[in-house]
């Protein structure tokens, strides 16, 4: 039997340790692969390092499933996220040791800013913050790009910190209402 | 096909998340959760989508409206080219964009000592109205607004004098402003893509 797509983590993880399935380590790939890939981009705020723990994270749960030496298989999303918890610490240590060396070898206009949000439409997305009221798109750019807390954002427009959240999710679902009837319309 | 979650995370707490606003035990749980919940992973990622886009509009330059003093900070540490004016009140400033300006910020000095919203009216040649943005919130201490068009918009327009008008909300008038933005067609040698 081939475990699949409706194979529990559990069943995926025990059929890669046996050796009986190639197809479970796709499915596995598959399932984790995204979720770290945000863990990555939540901790390491870096889309190349996001991948880079992507890469990292996956081939070593894969050949420690292989060998038999994740201890608990039906706990594999937890062995998945404790990898990917150690492997972002690691990273974030190694980046820090990179900024201190650009900081003493490098004018700072010599490192490039990262580039996000490649998947989205930004076009469209640019079109859909147009529409939005002044006081909304403000608090988009203060929350997903200044990264200002709730606090400092509620703050600077004199609103409470729960009205700051409100308006915050409020914006992004007529924001991703609005790029989705894009894509459709397209 | 996702499958549902028995027992789903809500939106705004998915939001403080990627905000990094949780307590770290609470992050960690929903992390927890996260690794094991196909449907909550997938909507965390439509708002991380929607997140990187707007970082990556703003890092060009695509942001327009009133912004923050925190916002602007984090344009100029980015790397981000920003044209800068600045106008007190009764002030006509002559003013020029060029091709390598990301985003152009007008500062608009004026007293506000009490206000706490106004308005800003943008009108071009004859009064006609170029833009309004209401109900501006003013924060304590403010000495003015930050006005921000991407630069790529200012470069397609043509020379012309923008009035610029900040009222209060019980519309007495705080401030009334000029750019004398020089186009294109007369930036010259050496200097395409005038405006302000």
């Amino acid at each position: 039997m081939h475990p699949g797509v409706d194979a529990t983590d559990g069943e995926l993880a025990r059929a890669i340790g046996a050796g009986t399935s190639e197809t479970a380590e796709t499915e596995l790939y598959r399932r984790f692969a995204p979720r770290v890939r945000l863990y990555g981009l939540r901790h390491l705020r870096d889309e190349e390092s996001a991948r880079d723990l992507v890469q990292q994270v996956m081939l070593l749960t894969i050949e420690k499933l292989r060998r038999g030496d994740v201890r608990d298989p039906d706990q594999i999303a937890s062995f998945v996220l404790g990898t990917s918890r150690t492997m972002a610490m690691a990273s974030r240590r190694t980046e820090a040791r990179r900024e201190r060396l650009r900081d003493v070898f490098l004018a700072s206009d010599a490192v490039a800013a990262p580039d996000g949000g490649a998947t989205l439409d930004l076009d469209r997305l640019e079109q859909c913050l147009a529409q939005l009221p002044d006081r909304e798109r403000s608090v988009v750019f203060q929350s997903f790009y200044a990264e200002c807390s709730a606090a400092a954002v509620a703050a600077d427009l004199g609103v409470s910190e729960g009205n700051v959240r409100v308006i915050r999710h409020r914006a992004l679902a007529r924001l991703r209402g609005c790029v989705l009837a894009g894509r459709q319309a397209s | 096909m996702i499958a549902a979650c028995a027992s789903p995370i809500a939106d705004e707490r998915l939001i403080d998340y990627w905000t990094g606003e949780l307590a770290a035990a609470d992050g960690a749980a929903l992390e927890a959760h996260l690794f094991t919940c196909a449907g909550c992973s997938a909507r965390l990622e439509g708002v991380a989508a929607v997140a990187g886009g707007v970082a990556a509009l703003a890092r060009q330059g695509r942001i327009s409206g009133i912004i923050s003093r925190a916002l602007l900070n984090r344009l100029q540490r980015d790397g981000v080219r920003v044209r800068q004016f600045t106008l007190d009140p009764g002030e006509t400033v002559p003013c020029a964009a060029f091709p390598g300006d990301d985003v152009v910020v007008t500062s608009l000095q004026a007293n506000l000592t009490g206000v706490r919203s106004v308005s800003l009216r943008v009108t071009g040649p004859g009064d006609v109205l170029f833009g309004a943005i209401d109900d501006i919130p003013v924060p304590a201490a403010a000495t003015g607004l930050l006005w921000a068009t991407p630069g790529a918009f200012v470069r397609s327009m043509p020379s012309q004098a923008l009035r610029l008008t900040i009222r209060s909300s019980d519309d007495a008038l705080l401030g009334e402003y000029v750019l004398e933005h020089t186009g294109r067609e007369r930036g010259g040698e050496g200097r395409e893509g005038g405006e302000g």
